[in-house]
């Protein structure tokens, strides 16, 4: 034992320590994974659905001895990663699986058959849930004619405004149906009381760089970036002018955009010191402002969207989840089971507008009394109500695999525009349309290359 | 010399053998199948497709990687211009002995180094808000006439990624700077003071010909490590290239297309491009340092 | 030696400037800290710690550790920790000895491929790792690794940067007779490994040792495309997923922060030498 002496004593103290480290924490998780339950799972990306699903799980789990399930919050990129990493390489992945539609979007960009998703087209014809479920609610998950989840939501948006701010200021929103009625009535909010040469106070949160709002708007004006088959459209001659028009509102003298994303802390702050007076607000940001900023309890009220021309569109999309079965999964049977008593209770329903704001896509549950209950946060308004006055109007959303991409030209050509307007000081809608309808060109263009040189999608559908 | 014990063949082969081994199967194996996935479009690693040279093709006309390369190419550029000569002052003013603290400020200086790219973006992202990041409110509340609504993450994105990546690296390339100064002869630069030549002309004439090997290493450094930026990007971005793709890195552009979108085919394509400019820049600066050495 | 009073401007001046850049990288981790150590609500009222009647005009007892409290009991960040911890040891231990003994192989030992092998390593410097990323994405998938930490440890097990320093540190100072006579004693060739070339270059050992632990521990592209499950991820890639579902809650994010950044900083305190020079000589891989 010699040899083993010396060598003890002459090894290196740091590596001693290393060593140490390495096989205690190497054997504590060796003995971790021995203890692993053999539970059927369910991930979603989203902690706004938690409260109303962990009950659920409860029960089921109570009521179905030998078919637990165990529900896993995952952050949406690595819930993607995960997914599709399953779905290309057989690692395992979840018996269902809620997610948003970047990452089913993702999912359809190869050949048919590696869609990792369960087609459902069948059974949801068979079991009456493409009647009971709102139509459009379907658009996200429809891939060359397949069905490939179970929506989750309508998401209808409105817009929020400050009320308090707005009374105060003895402002009527009830005037308001147009977009130009909303900036002309509510312009006089803008005044730099401070001094420092800028606007105290913003009307709403659209701006070049987020892409998502750029093409709620455009949907709401019933411009679509994809048709029917999948072809781009992105140049269609109403997503021109409603693009040149949102520059209009981001650039110049007659600014009232503002960059916020209602996201991040720094967000819920510009809403409360009431540098932004209105903005967009689907279903599910109602409930998240509601919890992470009570500070705005009282002060917010919400109101349909202003339409682009009288007797327009009062609503629009933003977002959406599904529930996908992975084709991987042998316990699909279960896991559909789950699935749909999930999505189609209706005390799931009431529970997740109770705690989240989020309106269900099934038709029947929307005569709930529940959606006309005020709410304090609103300062009394029954917003679901609201909300479901709109659903049956919102925009029909691409499933399209370059939808990301083509968001992401659409935030280019957007910024090229306004460069173009402040730079050559055009800041009317007549004089930015030959300039957007260049560079809404070009990111047609740019989509097309990409969808054709993809080997798998042969037409692009 | 007469060896009186030859050691056993297999001496050799044993202790190079985990190398071999791990070279072998994780560098030299995929280094060539990076050449087959060039020429393919795949769809995860499971479905692929043989496409030529479609993807190099495709690469020359794609505005997205364009704007990835001149990114990086910006930030490249931008770190050696500014994290070198800060460095090298900093080692200049720290390299007295008179000086007391030294090795506190040395310290001090190096720990951001220490943080990994990851963190750095967790900390900058918050920093550098609008109008509630710490940055803006300083320098609003120093000089009033700053617009604490300076998009920092948005226009001027790629001065904030050298920013931040000042504050990682200054502290790490003083310590190359500090080792170098050693070099530095006393006798010729006080040789230098009673030829009464200036500060400047000592810097020009002795200093820097001395450190010149290592300050040529270290700009090699910053090169390779400016063209493999990623995770700080990415992370300062909420995990995207940022608006109008202003923060958008080749490695992230082949990060997203390998393993977001799937096409390995693409990504190795563009890691094929990426090793050639970096082996391009790296035979540049060896002739570059040959010259100055003769 | 008396100064003149010029000299002593100047100095005075370079102490100036030099606390000001000190100040300068302190305030990131500073602001850093006292964020995870507030309450959301005070986030945006103080830039630092809150305000308040305290000591030094701190209100300190608004502070909080419930960030840190959350991280460990709602999140699980204790797990990440582990994976951390696990990963950067057995990765830098392993990738410490095997580099040693290639490092010693090409050295000291006379065989036909040497010459061959050492162009091989040196050459292998040159490649850049993303250029991998695909095609070790592809091979880890064909070898059924994905989602495990061999997939994650093997790849770096002997890089061959090592294996470059320990043959360059070892080529001058390790003396060819002190193994010539060791060998005339009998001693075997592992034994002789072991027991005598190690202690010779065992501040090598402890620098390359630090720096392999400081990258795999703050390595994240490689984990974040191999690893999926959430229970096997570490710090690196847990904080960047935190991010996404608790963007609204700065404190936990900074706390989480915090958690990853510290023991770090801790360790390189204590082994302040080790890392300097390990770190300036592992410079090509940064």
């Amino acid at each position: 034992m010699h040899f083993f002496r010396t060598l003890f004593e002459r090894i290196p103290p740091g590596l001693a320590v290393i060593l140490f480290l390495a096989i205690f924490s190497g054997s504590v998780l060796s003995f971790k994974k021995m203890t692993e339950l053999e539970d059927l799972e369910m991930w979603t990306f989203s902690r706004n659905h938690l409260p109303a699903y962990k009950p659920f799980i409860k029960k089921w789990n109570k009521e179905h001895p030998d078919q637990q399930f165990s529900l896993s919050l995952l952050n949406g990129r690595a819930l993607e990663r995960r997914l599709l990493s399953g779905f290309f390489s057989g690692t395992p992945v979840a018996d269902a699986v809620e997610t948003v539609m970047r990452t089913a979007h993702h999912s359809f960009a190869g050949p048919i058959d590696a869609i990792g998703f369960r087609d459902l087209t069948d059974r949801l014809k068979e079991e009456g849930l493409m009647d009971e479920i709102n139509g459009p609610s379907f658009g996200p998950w429809t891939n060359r004619g397949r069905i490939f989840g179970i929506p989750h939501d309508v998401h209808p948006v409105l817009l929020a405004y400050r009320s308090d701010i707005v009374e105060d200021a003895g402002i009527d929103v009830s005037q308001i149906e147009t977009w130009d009625d909303y900036f002309r009535i509510m312009k006089p909010l803008m005044k730099d009381n401070d001094g420092d040469g800028r606007p105290d106070r913003y009307l709403i949160n659209v701006w070049d760089t987020i892409g998502g709002y750029l093409l709620l708007l455009m949907e709401q004006a019933d411009g679509q970036l994809f048709d029917e088959e999948g072809n781009a459209t992105i140049d269609s001659p109403i997503n021109i002018k409603t693009m040149a028009t949102m520059i209009t509102w981001i650039a110049g003298p007659n600014r009232v955009g503002l960059e916020m994303k209602s996201n991040y802390a720094s967000d819920y702050q510009l809403m409360l010191d009431g540098t932004i007076v209105g903005f967009f607000m689907p279903d599910w940001l109602i409930g998240k402002l509601r919890q992470n900023v009570p500070g705005l309890a009282g002060k917010l009220k919400v109101m349909p969207l202003p339409a682009w021309t009288p007797g327009g569109r009062r609503t629009a999309v933003t977002g959406g989840s599904v529930l996908g079965f992975p084709k991987a999964s042998p316990n699909f049977e279960i896991a559909w089971k789950l699935g749909k008593q999930l999505y189609l209770s209706e005390e799931l329903a009431v529970n997740l507008f109770e705690t989240a704001s989020i309106i269900t896509p099934v038709k029947r549950f929307w005569d709930n009394p529940i959606f006309d209950q005020p709410e304090p946060f609103l300062s009394g308004q029954a917003v679901g109500r609201m909300l479901i006055e709109q659903a049956p109007d919102v925009p029909t959303r691409t499933s399209s695999p370059y939808l990301d991409l083509a968001t992401k030209h659409l935030v280019n050509a957007a910024g090229n525009i306004k460069q173009y307007a402040i730079r050559n000081n055009k800041f009317t809608v007549e004089e930015l349309l030959p300039e957007t309808k260049r560079q809404m060109q070009i990111a047609q263009k740019h989509v097309e290359t990409q969808m054709y040189r993809n080997v798998f999608l042969n037409k692009p559908q | 010399m007469k060896r009186f014990r030859t050691t056993p063949i297999w001496a050799p082969w044993f202790f190079m053998g985990p190398f071999l081994f791990v070279f072998l199967t994780f560098t030299t194996y995929p280094l060539f199948q990076s050449i087959v996935l060039a020429v393919q479009q795949t769809f995860g690693p499971e479905y692929s497709a043989f496409v030529g040279l479609e993807n190099f093709r495709f690469l020359l006309s794609d505005p997205r990687f364009w704007k990835a390369l001149k990114n990086t190419a910006f930030f490249a550029s931008g770190s050696i211009c500014i994290q070198l000569p800060i460095a090298l002052a900093l080692a200049m003013l720290l390299n007295r002995p008179s000086l007391k603290g030294r090795a506190l400020f040395r310290l001090v200086f190096f720990a951001p180094s220490l943080i990994g790219m990851v963190f750095v973006g967790m900390i900058f992202r918050l920093i550098f808000e609008k109008r509630t990041g710490l940055l803006n409110v300083v320098l609003h509340s120093i000089f009033p006439a700053f617009d604490l609504e300076f998009p920092w993450l948005d226009t001027y994105l790629m001065p904030a990624l050298i920013l931040a990546a000042l504050w990682m690296h200054a502290g790490f390339y003083m310590v190359f700077f500090l080792a170098a100064l050693q070099n530095v002869s006393k006798d010729q630069l006080e040789a230098a003071s009673i030829d009464g030549a200036g500060p400047w002309q000592r810097f020009r004439h002795v200093i820097l010909p001395a450190i010149a090997p290592v300050a040529s290493f270290i700009c090699l450094l910053s090169i390779i490590g400016s063209f493999q930026l990623f995770e700080l990007p990415y992370v300062l971005l909420d995990n995207t290239g940022g608006p109008q793709d202003r923060g958008l890195t080749i490695v992230m552009y082949l990060y997203e297309t390998g393993f977001e979108i799937g096409d390995l085919g693409y990504a190795s394509a563009i890691g094929w491009v990426l090793a050639l400019i970096l082996v391009g820049l790296a035979t540049i600066q060896r002739t570059f340092s040959r010259k100055e050495e003769q | 030696m008396s100064q003149r009073p010029s000299a002593r401007i100047w100095l005075t001046l370079i102490y100036i400037f030099l606390i000001i850049f000190s100040v300068i990288t302190l305030i990131p981790f500073f602001w850093m800290f006292s964020a995870s150590l507030k309450e959301n609500t005070d986030f945006f009222s103080s830039l630092f710690l809150p305000t308040g009647d305290g000591f030094l005009g701190i209100a300190w007892d608004r502070l909080t550790l419930k960030h840190f409290y959350n991280l460990f009991t709602e999140i699980g960040i204790g797990q990440a920790v582990l994976n951390s911890i696990f990963l950067a040891s057995s990765t830098s231990v392993l990738a410490t000895i095997c580099s040693a003994m290639g490092g010693y192989a090409l050295s000291k030992y006379q065989f036909g491929a040497r010459t061959f092998i050492t162009t091989m390593v040196l050459s292998a410097l040159i490649i850049p790792g993303p250029l991998l990323l695909a095609p070790g994405y592809q091979l880890l998938y064909n070898l059924g690794l994905l989602n495990s930490y061999a997939g994650l440890i093997l790849p770096h097990l002997a890089p061959a940067f090592g294996v470059f320093l320990f043959r360059q540190a070892m080529l001058n100072a390790v003396p060819g007779e002190l193994l010539e006579s060791a060998r005339i004693d009998g001693a075997g060739e592992i034994r002789i490994f072991f027991t005598m070339v190690i202690p010779i270059v065992r501040p090598m050992i402890g620098a390359y040792l630090i720096i392999t632990f400081l990258a795999s521990w703050n390595n994240f592209i490689t984990p974040q495309i191999v690893l999926q499950s959430p229970e096997k991820l570490p710090l690196a890639v847990a904080i960047n997923n935190l991010k996404g579902v608790y963007a609204e809650d700065y404190g936990m994010l900074m706390a989480g922060t915090v958690i990853s950044v510290a023991p770090m900083l801790i360790l390189f305190l204590l082994m302040q030498k080790e890392f300097i020079s390990g770190l300036t000589s592992g410079a090509v891989k940064g």
